[in-house]
């Protein structure tokens, strides 16, 4: 699988946008190793969510293009943008979404979903703060700070916005459906585990590295046989 | 925005809102992106996709005449129908325009190709 371009990317653009970093880099290497499973599972319909710089769902959209539907999601204005840019500046087809996690997608149609979500621990009151600080949802009243903080910010555990997607898991995959999650040692990912147990998922530590000053996890997610 | 992600969204994450779908759709500026055709890939897609949605978005797109209003049983032979539906999901780029919540009135601006559909804190 090959790493898309992002030279069209500018120092400007991330101000606003997380910069491709080793976090997503592994997303990439995940799923280049998966890619036996991901043939045989012929996705109809593959999404990323907060999709940041575009380049992991960008890459999916180039290796299966005119064989699926990929969308982007992301809660950053900018980001969308630069996904969208980023898809076109590699040739990959794949819409961009401006919304919150997959909130906006009928339900249990996703074939992959790719999470590479802000893992980092922060506290409450920052997330909190940060998140829903004066103004609301808009591009207008998003300061640039606060685009850029939801990339990484992740409260207690750095797990908030994770354990909400998980809650809602069973709504949005398909009954095939796969999930690659990104995880942090620190974000505790046997606890995550057997929380995805208890709502009937098997999820295994599908590739995991060391990076300067990180641990992370590629989760690999599917339903548990009914 | 190509039609076929259109079919996807929906706004029931507002409040109340029960379905949320299909969306109310304005094209006020389209682009044509051609791409490869797949017959396969849009006859896979069908079971996916929601026909009234599909057709309300070939009437907004002006193609309602190369679109049945109801799905017919099998289309995998006709590669005639294929193509058209591959004309319409994924030819046709929305770079402005609005989605309509069914139920609220709530407009969802698209804008540059990207619908935004983010919700204030006190709408969900």
């Amino acid at each position: 699988m090959e790493t898309p371009h992002f030279d069209h990317l500018t120092s400007q653009d991330y101000e606003h946008v997380y910069e491709p970093a080793e976090d997503s880099f592994l997303l990439l290497d995940a799923l280049e190793a998966d890619l036996p499973f991901l043939n045989g599972l012929q996705p109809r319909l593959c999404v990323e969510i907060g999709s940041g710089s575009g380049i992991i769902i960008t890459a999916l959209s180039k290796q299966l293009a005119n064989t699926s539907l990929c969308l982007a999601t992301d809660i950053n204005p900018k980001a969308c943008d630069a996904t969208r840019r980023t898809a076109r500046h590699n040739g990959g087809r794949v819409d961009s979404v401006n919304c919150n996690l997959a909130d906006v997608l009928r339900k249990r149609l996703v074939d992959v979903l790719l999470f590479n979500p802000p893992y980092v621990v922060t506290s409450d009151d920052e997330l909190q703060c940060q998140m829903f600080g004066p103004g609301s949802a808009g591009e207008s009243n998003l300061s640039t700070e606060r685009n850029l903080v939801y990339s990484w910010a992740g409260g207690k555990d750095g797990r908030r916005v994770t354990d909400t997607l998980i809650q809602q898991l069973d709504d949005i995959l398909s009954p095939l459906g796969v999930l690659y999650l990104l995880l942090l040692r620190e974000n505790k990912p046997n606890e995550i585990i057997k929380r995805l147990d208890s709502l009937r998922f098997k999820a295994v530590k599908f590739m995991e590295r060391r990076i300067p000053g990180e641990y992370l996890y590629i989760l690999k997610v599917t339903r548990l046989p009914s | 925005m190509k039609l076929s992600t259109y079919n996807f969204l929906t706004s029931m994450a507002i409040k109340g809102v029960k379905v949320g779908f299909p969306l109310k759709l304005t094209i006020s500026k389209k682009e044509l992106v051609e791409t490869e055709f797949n017959p396969t890939f849009v006859e896979r897609l069908l079971p996916k996709l929601d026909w009234s949605a599909v057709y309300g978005a070939a009437q907004v797109a002006e193609l309602a005449e190369d679109i049945p209003a109801v799905q017919p049983e099998s289309i995998v032979d006709n590669e005639q129908l294929l193509q058209k539906l591959h004309h319409l999901l994924f030819e046709i780029d929305v770079l402005e325009g609005q989605l309509e919540c069914p139920e609220t009135g709530r407009i969802f601006p698209i804008t540059d190709g990207i619908p935004n559909m983010l919700l204030n804190e006190d709408e969900v």
